[in-house]
């Protein structure tokens, strides 16, 4: 059954050995930090961990590390936590087919049990916050959705923005954002600074693991994460209309925040560990100023560690990644197979592919990188035949050491343009791209000598079966 | 107190642990915050990372991300001016 709310999804992955309650008393600083570093090293079945006793927050508790693993992401799609990587993005894929499913208004959200308004708003009282990586320029929030609607389209539920975005928390009602030109809440935002007024907003803190999920997929502008809950869910999304600002917010979180970005007002923020294991900062970005804030007895602060990859933010982007890029490629050339693009956000991005006639792969390289995400990501796209697995590394290397001649096969894209946080990005926006084509070239390119591959031998299958057996059999 | 990353004089302390274990302290000139019981790279101006500080002038300075957009002209200066701009 879907989970409605963080913790039933903490349930879940405690009955599965996937949490891990941490009872003994910790400090703000460095523990938390360090603790959720720590389990982004141990491997595919890291747990989730739950912090009962942090120094100086006598109600709160932490959760980090929930989508922390692919065991955990398997959970959160509700899938046997062994499932190998590919299959994941495979089922992602196969749920987004039924995308859109229209959410269901469920009444008395368990956030209205506490409410506090105007200058009663406390962000330090009601969040156990603490610092991430040791420069960040202060105490931030990176895993809540952020929701807002279009200024000039207000009535349009698909234009309707659910996003993560950082938050630096700035003072008792105070945050900065960052919202990145090529994302949505952007366009609201320029939207409303045109018109001189302000951009109602609603932060929800701490929510099923879907919605998490959703918040981080790259979609088209006018199509509502919502809706692609619902799909991944199988099972409508529950939601509650905010009650200050009548925007629609996932009806389970913990800690609903509502006011406004101020329009047309740009503060210092900053520095913050990115996911592109670097730190970012030294911009003047846009304010929040929170009015209200309704939250759940004994909120669960959920927080997410980022910094050297990997860390939980690749295993939550990842999937979430791949699919709209693999559902946009295929929309016009369905001889697409697979997306790997689960690399920084998909700066580098591997793709599998038929050949419908010689120079395709190239054609479907360059495609990668004017996708809407291709925009900003796909710095580095390496095309593979369709008998290539882009999840298999060590087989995409094979691609590339035998199937890619330098000569022919860079196909190089000056001044492109790209998300600012790329630190290899100069001026910072803009950068080079390339394609590399990894593919057999078919006719009428007879280039290489590509015609005598060996393939595994016939009844490898069955033998691999009877060996896995065995060695299962000797092993107990 | 002064911001141990600008210098500041302009801080607030924003919150005092029930029980009094620590405190957090917010810059409201360049928006560092901190928790007094970080160590001293995060909470002593001598001792902070002279990579990570910042100026007054560096505030100012800094690229503004989104840019603030111009303002759109109300509509009827649409319809008058549009015949300027041909
Ligand atoms: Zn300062």
């Amino acid at each position: 059954m879907p989970y409605d709310d963080l913790r039933a999804f903490l349930d879940a992955l405690d009955e599965q050995g996937q949490l891990v309650h941490i009872t003994e008393p910790v400090d703000p600083e460095a523990d938390l930090a360090v603790a959720a570093n720590a389990a982004a090293r141990m491997g595919p079945d890291a747990p989730a961990l739950c912090f009962e006793r942090v120094t100086g927050y006598p109600t709160g508790r932490v959760a980090v590390n929930v989508h922390g693993s692919w065991a955990n992401h398997a959970l959160a799609l509700e899938l046997p936590p062994t499932t190998p990587v590919r299959r994941q993005v495979e089922e992602f894929s196969r749920r987004w087919e039924s995308f859109p499913v229209p959410p269901e208004y469920r009444e008395a959200p368990p956030f209205l049990a506490h409410t506090l308004h105007g200058d009663d708003v406390d962000l330090y009282s009601v969040l156990p916050l603490f610092r991430l990586n040791a420069h960040d320029g202060g105490f931030y929030v990176d895993k809540a959705a952020v929701i807002t609607r279009d200024p000039a389209d207000p009535g349009h539920f698909g234009k309707q923005n659910v996003g993560i975005y950082r938050l630096q928390c700035k003072g008792r009602r105070r945050f900065g954002i960052q919202p990145g030109s090529i994302h949505d809440i952007a366009r609201h935002l320029r939207s409303a600074e045109e018109r001189g007024e302000d951009l109602p907003v609603a932060v929800a803190l701490g929510n099923d693991p879907v919605i998490s999920l959703v918040a981080a997929t790259p979609m088209a502008y006018d199509e509502s994460e919502y809706e692609l809950a619902g799909a991944l869910r199988g099972a409508p999304a529950p939601i509650a209309r905010a009650p200050l600002t009548d925007l629609d917010v996932p009806w389970g979180c913990e800690v609903l925040m509502e006011g406004v970005i101020k329009s047309r007002v740009r503060e210092i923020e900053g520095p913050f560990g990115e996911f592109t294991g670097h730190y970012s900062g030294g911009r003047r970005m846009p304010v929040i100023r929170i009015d209200r804030i309704s939250y759940r007895t004994d909120p669960l602060f959920e927080h997410l560690y980022l910094g050297l990859p990997w860390t939980e933010i690749d295993h939550l982007m990842g999937p979430a990644t791949c699919v709209p890029l693999l559902q946009q490629l295929r929309a016009e050339f369905p001889e697409v197979v697979a997306v790997n693009a689960m690399y920084t956000h998909g700066l580098v991005a591997i793709v599998s592919t038929r050949s419908r006639v010689g120079g395709f792969a190239r054609a479907v390289g360059l495609r990668v990188a004017t996708t809407p995400h291709g925009l900003g990501y796909c710095k580095v796209v390496i095309v593979v035949d369709e008998t290539v697995d882009p999840f298999d590394l060590p087989q995409v290397m094979w691609a590339l050491s035998t199937k890619f001649n330098p000569a022919d096969d860079l196909i190089q894209l000056p001044v492109m343009p790209i998300l600012p946080l790329d630190p290899s990005s100069d001026p910072a926006g803009i950068s080079g791209k390339v394609v590399l084509d990894a593919t057999t070239p078919t006719a009428p390119d007879r280039r290489g000598r590509h015609t005598a591959p060996v393939q595994d031998l016939p009844g490898t299958g069955v033998w691999l079966e009877k060996l896995r057996g065995m060695t299962d059999r000797a092993r107990r | 107190m002064i911001c141990p990353r600008c210098r500041s004089k302009s801080v607030e302390t924003v919150k005092v642990a029930p029980g009094g274990a620590w405190q957090v302290h917010q810059c409201t000139c360049c928006w560092y915050g901190w928790r007094n019981t970080e160590p001293a790279a995060r909470t002593v101006p001598e001792r902070f990372p002279e990579e990570f500080r910042l100026t007054r002038q560096a505030i100012t300075d800094a690229p503004e991300l989104p840019a603030v957009p111009p303002l759109a002209r109300p509509v009827h200066a649409d319809a008058q001016g549009a015949g300027d701009e041909r």
